[in-house]
């Protein structure tokens, strides 16, 4: 047990980054203390989100009160965070049991495939408690404080919290263990992260539409009296397809009861039962997936003289080297394959899918270019808002430097400016920005039909906005890039740049939108506004990139390896 | 030409001496060997050389250029390899070659010429056109040293470079090295084979918790003692305390 816990602390401990964690000395270096009010930012751009959250919340509470339907927000809250861990759980689980790094040093030691299995799913379970707290823990502290609800109901709420993750990650570990077992990619790790997340992709995509049309489905006058009579009616109802959801809110709302006591009783039972199968899964499968998964074959073909020459480069522009070595590194490494140019191509999608599956599809689409062609220069913005959304919210622009990890000291001895290093960089950043745009053009073609020259005003406005945003994500990956990582996905899905970029980059969004307000209240209309906030961008691209370009050349000297 | 001046850097609030006011000179057409017990400072040193990590106190000047205030052209006459091969993985060999050519400038018919020679003499020719990924650690170490090669720099600095090499390609690693001496280049390597030191180096300096300890070619190092010691036996004794 003890060779146990020191696995799990030193894995939590290489997670966190507790060991390089120097409040001290950070605070007596001073170079770094900038960095503060980045964070202050950072969390106070959540307060407006969380504020309408509960607000949200309120207000379904006194909806929901009168019928006695209220413990809905709970089954709600429970299903929603489960689901959420059910489908990134996979990416999360895929790469932590079969491809960190840190298996090869693992694996010869004298632990068993369940402590080695154990380590890396708490590690996890640690990961699925903070990303989950802010969409669940609202609900169950609001819920609480309406209901003025007693002691248990805590003990209770915080039992679920604590049990929430661990059945949806049982789940995925089953799967994915099971998956390594029996289909054996053996070594074609990258083809099999490919395909898991393209599993994982449509059971996201299913998981929308099934949920749209359930929405869709319109409900019978006999059955909303059936749901009315029953106090949980609702709560059958939401919770039908995804049974745990109901037994923990019943069990948190129905609280000392004999109801109340069973549903917690089944809601721990069925998570220890599918976590103990994990673990017996883990003793028989974990390893015989993971042996041999390090190797990798390649096709070994000598090169005569004539295709070596034919392969060979004929001298480009540093600038080019860097930009053709980031497209290159990042579309050959699945997790930023998949976080980059994937996901910029699969917001739109799961744009139009929302446009076209929900109940009333022709509505929507028939309203929007309605209103676009009642206020032309406001659709130019909202479609313009659209594009840069699905081009800049990843993990591209924000981790473009942590991507190089252990292998920054090349950049450091090259002798190519830091300056041109960083116009490679962004060109890279940028292009993938611009597929995004283009993804997002066609759906807003799709949806809204706008006139040529509000398509071409938005498409303008897209283009420099996100200039302006990719340039911010490199900004703040340059200031503290995140270069030591065994596994790549801590580089772009677990690193804090790129959650601190999407919140700059929303901040960024909701200054325009204030800065449009002004300039509207100032007697700006139609094409002059849209002229004015893209001189106004693209003076803020011009500036910052000139920034960009300053600050690398300030900023690479001062990373020591 | 590296010269390095009353050179020091330190950790932990300066708690830790990694390098204590160190001075020494490599000559061009000089093999120099930098000899240290694990900790000593050797890496530390070599990672101020190639501008990894910024002196505290002192100078670095390589070809005359100083590290700190001049890095582009004090980089662009300098190749390193580091002690371990972390390259990108994802790129081809050839790729990675093609673009450490492209950085430094390496004319294609020079870099054809280079390369040819390089994958013929490290048994590379085969895995070129593979990913580094598939590569084992024998061969990242080898298609490093043959990026490091390929723009025919007048410093190199290496890290250790025979840690992973067979008998076979460590033997011509030893004739490429001398080979670059031969037009003119400086070698600066560090390694804990005393042997080859011994054999290869024109110089050699032992460094000892970050203080330079001893200096010299091998007959002058011996002259300390008057006697007809191996490196060995000069390391093991200057290095006991």
């Amino acid at each position: 047990m003890s060779r146990l816990s020191s696995l799990v602390r030193t894995a939590l401990r290489v997670n966190f980054g507790l060991s390089l964690f120097r409040p001290k000395e950070f605070l007596r270096r001073k170079r770094d203390l900038w960095m503060l009010p980045l964070f202050a930012l950072g969390a106070a751009s959540l307060g407006p989100v969380l504020y309408f959250y509960l607000k949200v919340i309120g207000a379904f509470y006194r909806w929901l009160a009168p019928s006695g339907q209220q413990a809905v927000l709970l089954t709600a809250a429970v299903l929603l965070g489960q689901v959420f861990i059910l489908i990134f759980g996979f990416y999360y689980i895929i790469s932590a049991f079969y491809f960190s790094r840190d298996l090869e040093v693992l694996v010869p030691l004298p632990l068993t495939p369940i402590q080695v299995m154990l380590s890396k799913f708490v590690v996890i379970l640690a990961n699925e408690y903070l990303t989950v707290a802010l969409l669940v823990l609202p609900v169950f502290i609001s819920y609480g404080v309406l209901e003025r609800a007693g002691v248990l109901y805590w003990i209770t709420a915080g039992l679920v919290y604590l049990l929430l993750p661990v059945l949806p990650l049982a789940i995925v570990g089953l799967l994915v263990v099971g998956l390594m077992r029996v289909a054996n990619f053996g070594r074609k790790k990258d083809a099999l992260i490919i395909v898991g997340s393209l599993v994982l992709m449509t059971a996201a995509l299913g998981g929308q539409v099934w949920l749209s049309r359930s929405a869709g489905s319109s409900a019978s006058p006999e059955e909303v009296a059936r749901f009315l009579a029953s106090s949980d009616g609702l709560i059958r109802s939401l919770g039908a397809k995804f049974p745990p959801s109901i037994w923990a809110s019943t069990a948190m709302a129905r609280g000392f009861s004999k109801a109340g006591l069973w549903n917690a009783l089944l809601f721990a039972g069925f998570s220890a039962g599918l976590f103990l199968g994990l673990l017996v899964a883990a003793e028989k499968m974990f390893y015989h997936g993971l042996v041999g998964l390090g190797e990798r074959a390649a096709r070994r073909k000598r090169l005569d003289r004539e295709a070596l020459a034919g392969r060979l480069s004929s001298g480009r522009r540093p600038v080019r080297a860097v930009f053709i070595r980031e497209l290159r590194v990042m579309n050959r490494t699945p997790i930023f394959l998949l976080n980059g140019v994937l996901s910029v191509i699969l917001i739109p999608i799961i744009f139009v899918l929302m446009a076209k599956t929900g109940s009333g599809q022709s509505d929507t689409s028939r309203l929007i270019a309605v209103l676009g062609a009642a206020n032309p220069a406001t659709a130019a913005l909202g479609a313009a808002l659209f594009m840069a959304i699905c081009a800049c919210l990843n993990g591209t622009s924000s981790s473009t430097f942590s991507r190089e990890g252990g292998q920054f000291w090349m950049s450091k001895v090259i002798p190519v400016a830091p300056r041109d290093q960083a116009k490679g960089k962004f060109l890279h950043s940028f292009a993938v920005a611009l597929l995004g745009i283009a993804a997002a053009s066609v759906v807003v073609i799709i949806i809204a039909r706008p006139a040529v020259p509000v398509f071409a005003a938005a498409l303008a406005i897209a283009v420099v906005g996100s200039f302006v945003l990719t340039v911010f994500g490199m900004l703040i990956d340059l200031a503290r890039p995140l270069l030591e990582w065994t596994n790549p996905q801590k580089a772009i899905k677990q690193n804090l740049n790129v959650l601190l970029a999407v919140l700059g980059d929303l901040a960024f969004m909701a200054l325009m939108f204030f800065v449009v307000r002004l300039m509207k209240k100032a007697g700006l209309s139609g094409n002059a506004l849209v002229a004015a906030v893209f001189v106004l961008l693209a003076a803020a691209a011009a500036g910052s990139y000139r920034l960009l370009l300053v600050f690398a050349d300030r900023r690479y000297p001062q990373i020591e390896l | 030409m590296i010269e390095l001046r009353n050179v020091s850097k330190s950790y932990s609030k300066g708690r830790v001496k990694a390098v204590d006011d160190l001075t020494l000179t490599v000559r061009p057409g000089e093999i120099f060997g930098f000899l240290g017990p694990n900790g000593a400072g050797k890496t530390t040193t070599i990672k101020m050389i190639v501008g990894l990590l910024k002196p505290d106190r002192g100078a670095v000047r390589v070809e005359g250029f100083d590290v700190q205030r001049e890095p582009l052209r004090s980089k662009a006459v300098t190749t390193f390899v580091p002690d371990t091969p972390a390259i990108y993985e994802r790129l081809t060999g050839l790729e990675y070659l093609n673009f450490i050519g492209d950085v430094y400038g390496v004319p294609k018919n020079d870099r054809l010429a280079r390369i040819e020679k390089g994958l013929e003499m490290f048994e590379l020719g085969p895995a070129v056109g593979s990913p580094i990924q598939s590569y084992s650690h024998g061969m990242k170490q080898k298609i490093v040293l043959l990026a490091a090669l390929l723009p025919f720099p007048k410093v190199m600095v290496l890290d250790e470079p025979m840690v992973g090499l067979d008998a076979r390609s460590a033997h011509h690693m030893k004739t490429l090295m001398r080979e670059h001496c031969g037009r003119g280049g400086t070698l600066f390597f560090s390694t804990h084979i005393m042997e080859v030191a011994e054999k290869v180096c024109d110089r050699i300096a032992i460094i000892h918790k970050g203080r330079l300890i001893a200096e010299g070619t091998m007959a002058e190092l011996r002259g300390r003692n008057g006697t007809e010691e191996s490196l060995e036996s000069i390391f093991l004794e200057l290095t006991e305390a």
